[in-house]
């Protein structure tokens, strides 16, 4: 006896209070507070920000505690949410020079003006599992003050430091700040794409994708043997520029990190060797991704560099088409969707190709016997 | 022309931005999917001096910051590049090989629409689409359609339309899959010509 | 009307009509003119992430929120049935978000947005069939470059797309393409029907309605106008032929529709059944019955016995 299975809209409503009963968890543990989450899980919100390309901390705190802690699931929340909102303005290009510095290395040189100031990192921590934080008694020193106040001027090591000698490539600042830059959420993507819309993917790109790739172009899929020129984190302030207003007004600050990278030199005998360079930006505090961000930019400049694509990470539509996460894990979580039509198909397709075999070894096999007897005759 | 649409004051867009929008589309949509099928608009808008009635609604449907009008000289009235500008919020553009929307009238010059963009082989939609207001369109067989769209064939006549409308179609036609599409626009009725659309004229 | 679903969380109040915003409509329908001017070809739209994950028919959810008006009635299908839970959840988003009416009926419904099936039924002029569609691109599995493919399709070079399909042949004795099966649409483009099965391919000739075609992940937008010549590709020798069953359908005795295997226990036991559950429910309404209709599934359909 067969009946068809119906009911999958009561099955979607007991599966989503299913799902809110697992987000909640024990209830007699207390409930997570977004607040909790902005402040104390600050990198899971900046790479939900930075992903989801909406710098909103709060938004973020929701997403991460709606998406039961799955980053992508709270950025793909975070992206839903952005597409709808109306545009009322664009920023003035940000100016990382003028950063209020947390956190300033180069690996460059090993002194340079304006300090290497080392900022909370995990570089030095000794990755011991801290029992303490389990026994929920953190209560951390205050942190000690700087001994010197942090220099007002912190030149740009790559612009302000080793351009001064031409030795690298020479990255001007565009004198019209206010020509259009590619948006890839309001244009679709053409290819080959320009560096604007690239490095506008790289920095939405999934942390992990990009990651992998920068590595990659380290391990020989791509020759562009970089060092970390400078890595800036801290926080800049955001302008808009209203027509009517006719001067910027400051719409707040947001946190940043941006890397630079040093990389191959190019040049002949004739033409003066230059370093050439990758760029990396990114919301939050997020070193590996504004480094990977670097490393795959520079890949990716092969082209204009006229270099020899050897490695996935150089190939620009490649990079592009595959490092947006919540479109990746749409399309590869959807094969769990039904395809039955489509397999009875190939089922169909399958047995009647299999009969056809059958017949045809059938047949040979009956030639073959009907053969033999003449054979030992 | 009404009396309100020729003062300089502002005239009112689209009542339901939303529903509005979607009707005149669906017209649209409709009128394209089924060229030389004739169709009515079925929202009633403030008109502009220089504009009709239909060409102001296919407007403040589809137009916005993205796309660039140009429109002709009989077109281009303050009244029209205000209204356009405030509901529509587009640029207006007098180089007609830039436009995306070009608005004329059936008896102006119409020697521009050469210049129109008709896109390239890789993206045959980056092209051009002409609104023509027109004073009558019928059913009466002056032209006979066949193509996409269109099941046998289509009689359509636009009152006016001179032969070298039909010298630059006939052109216009080879050039496929690039192209201008035509949307005619009369005071009350919409009828459309895909890029895709055979003419034989009779 | 749908029930709405009891999700405190949804505020589906703060959006828009249809979810979009008007702007976003607006590019997408700008999309949708040049698609019918252009039968076939794929132009690149701006699409944005909707509330659903990429690949469960975000595209078609686009072109339909942008087609859809509050006089619309709704009909949303996923492999042919209307209640299969990606269905259900895309029906009650436009019930929510566009408050339009919603049914279940082919022939009441102005907009039918599908997921691999075109229904049994003749489709009317006055009828929108909306297609989600994963990968547009037909030449996709043979290059991976966009940048070649619409090179491709620009000097109508499809050799390729021959060759592969010969091949098949070569090794199988068939082609070996049973779904997504492509079609040159109106003697110039090569077009992906969506992964519909090839049984399909001829209901898009010449069909009354208008068909569009949304990808949202590869952000393509496609369309056949209605009456627009789609032919499946094949060989003189190997002339393009759909899928038959030697079974009819279990519930409803149909000889003519797309058939659903359905496993009845682990000894090898299956029956047939219509994947349009509305073809097939219609037809039992009317009193056709196959061989292992067992009773009135229906409720209220007729009480005459079914064929033994
Ligand atoms: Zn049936």
């Amino acid at each position: 006896m067969y009946v068809a299975v119906k009911g999958g809209e009561r099955a979607i409503n007991n599966a989503h209070r299913l799902l809110a009963e697992q987000r909640r968890g024990d209830k007699k543990i207390a409930e997570i507070e977004t607040d909790q989450i902005e402040q104390q899980l600050s990198l899971s919100v900046t790479r939900v920000m930075a992903e989801g390309s909406l710098y909103d901390r709060d938004l973020a705190a929701l997403a991460i505690k709606q998406g039961r802690g799955d980053l992508i699931e709270a950025i793909f929340l975070m992206r839903a949410y952005r597409t709808t909102l109306p545009r009322f303005a664009f920023s003035k290009p940000i100016r990382t020079a003028d950063m209020d510095v947390s956190r300033r290395i180069s690996a460059t040189f090993k002194d340079l003006p304006g300090g290497q100031i080392l900022g909370p990192t995990f570089d030095y921590t000794h990755r011991l599992l801290d029992f303490t934080l389990m026994a929920n008694s953190e209560d951390p020193l205050d942190a000690p003050s700087g001994e010197h106040p942090v220099d007002e001027n912190m030149p740009r090591v790559l612009d302000d430091i080793l351009n001064y000698e031409g030795l690298i490539q020479d990255e001007p600042v565009p004198v019209d700040d206010t020509a259009p830059v590619a948006d890839l959420t309001r244009e679709p993507i053409k290819f080959p794409a320009g560096r604007d819309l690239r490095l506008q993917n790289l920095t939405r790109g999934d942390e992990g994708f990009v990651l992998a790739l920068g590595y990659s172009t380290q391990r020989g899929y791509a020759n562009s043997h970089a060092f970390v020129g400078e890595i800036r984190y801290g926080t800049v302030s955001v302008e808009i520029e209203p027509e009517e207003l006719g001067f910027a007004i400051d719409i707040g600050d947001i946190e940043l990190t941006e890397c630079e990278t040093v990389n191959k030199f190019k040049g002949s005998k004739t033409k003066l060797p230059q370093f050439t360079r990758g760029y990396g930006l990114v919301f939050g505090q997020n070193e590996r991704k504004a480094i990977s961000m670097a490393l795959v930019d520079r890949a990716m400049r092969a082209d204009e560099m006229g270099e020899q694509i050897m490695g996935p990470a150089q190939d620009s539509e490649f990079v592009m088409e595959h490092s947006d996460n919540v479109q990746s894990t749409g399309f590869v979580e959807h094969i769990k969707l039904p395809h039955y039509v489509d397999f009875q198909g190939e089922l169909e397709l399958v047995r009647r190709m299999r009969a056809e075999v059958e017949e045809r070894l059938a047949k040979l096999e009956a030639d073959e016997a009907k053969s033999q007897p003449e054979a030992a005759e | 022309m009404t009396l309100q649409s020729q003062t300089s004051e502002l005239l009112p867009g689209f009542d339901h931005a939303a529903f509005d929008s979607n009707a005149v589309f669906r017209v649209l949509l409709d009128a394209l999917s089924r060229p030389g099928r004739i169709y009515d608009v079925p929202v009633s808008v403030a008109t502009p001096d220089g504009l009709n009635a239909t060409t102001t609604a296919t407007l403040l449907a589809m137009a916005d910051m993205d796309t660039t009008i140009w429109l002709s000289p009989t077109c281009v009235t303050k009244a029209a590049t205000d209204h356009l500008k405030f509901h529509c919020g587009c640029p207006i553009s007098d180089d007609v090989a830039k436009a995306d929307f070009a608005v004329a009238r059936i008896d102006d010059d119409l020697s521009f629409i050469t210049h129109l963009s008709v896109g390239n082989a890789e993206y045959p939609d980056q092209s051009a689409t002409l609104i023509l207001m027109v004073d009558e369109i019928s059913n009466a067989p002056a032209m006979k359609l066949t193509g996409p769209g269109i099941k046998d064939s289509h009689d359509l006549d636009i009152k006016k339309l001179p032969a070298s409308f039909h010298a630059w179609r006939a052109e216009n036609h080879h050039m496929f899959p690039c192209g201008v599409d035509v949307i005619f626009a009369s005071p009350t009725k919409i009828a459309a010509l895909s890029r895709t659309t055979r003419i034989e004229v009779i | 009307m749908e029930q709405l679903a009891n999700n405190p969380a949804d505020g589906a109040t703060a959006y828009n009509f249809a979810y979009l915003d008007e702007q976003t409509k607006r590019m997408i329908r700008r999309a949708l003119l040049k698609a019918v001017a252009i039968p076939g070809y794929q132009v690149p739209f701006a699409g944005r992430e909707m509330p659903m994950p990429y690949g469960w028919g975000t595209g078609g959810v686009q072109v339909t929120a942008a087609v859809i008006g509050p006089n619309d009635t709704l009909k949303v299908i996923d492999q042919g049935a209307d209640d299969t839970t990606n269905a259900v959840s895309i029906r009650q988003f436009f019930a929510k978000t566009a408050n339009v009416a919603t049914t279940e009926k082919t022939a009441e419904a102005s907009i039918i947005q599908t997921r691999h099936r075109i229904p049994e039924k003749e489709l009317r002029e006055d009828q929108v069939l909306v297609y989600q569609v994963p990968i547009p691109e037909p030449l996709r599995f043979l290059e991976p470059r966009e940048t070649e493919t619409r090179k491709m399709h620009a000097l109508e070079e499809y050799g390729l797309m021959h060759v592969k399909l010969y091949e098949d042949i070569a090794r199988h004795g068939h082609i070996a393409t049973t779904y997504a099966y492509p079609v040159m649409v109106d003697d110039r483009y090569v077009m992906d029907p969506s992964p519909t099965p090839k049984f399909d391919n001829p209901k898009m000739n010449n069909m009354a309605a208008l068909q569009l075609f949304g990808a949202g992940r590869e952000k393509r937008i496609y369309a056949l106008p209605p009456y627009t010549k789609v032919k499946s590709l094949d060989f003189e020798d190997h002339p393009f032929e759909v899928q038959t069953w030697k079974d009819e359908c279990g519930m409803c005795g149909a000889h003519d529709s797309y058939l659903d295997e359905v496993i009845l226990d682990d000894q090898g036991n299956r029956m047939f059944v219509c994947s349009d559950t509305d073809y097939c429910a219609e037809r039992q309404e009317a009193g056709h019955r196959g061989p292992q209709h067992h009773d009135q599934p229906l409720g209220n359909a007729s009480r005459e016995k079914a064929a033994e």
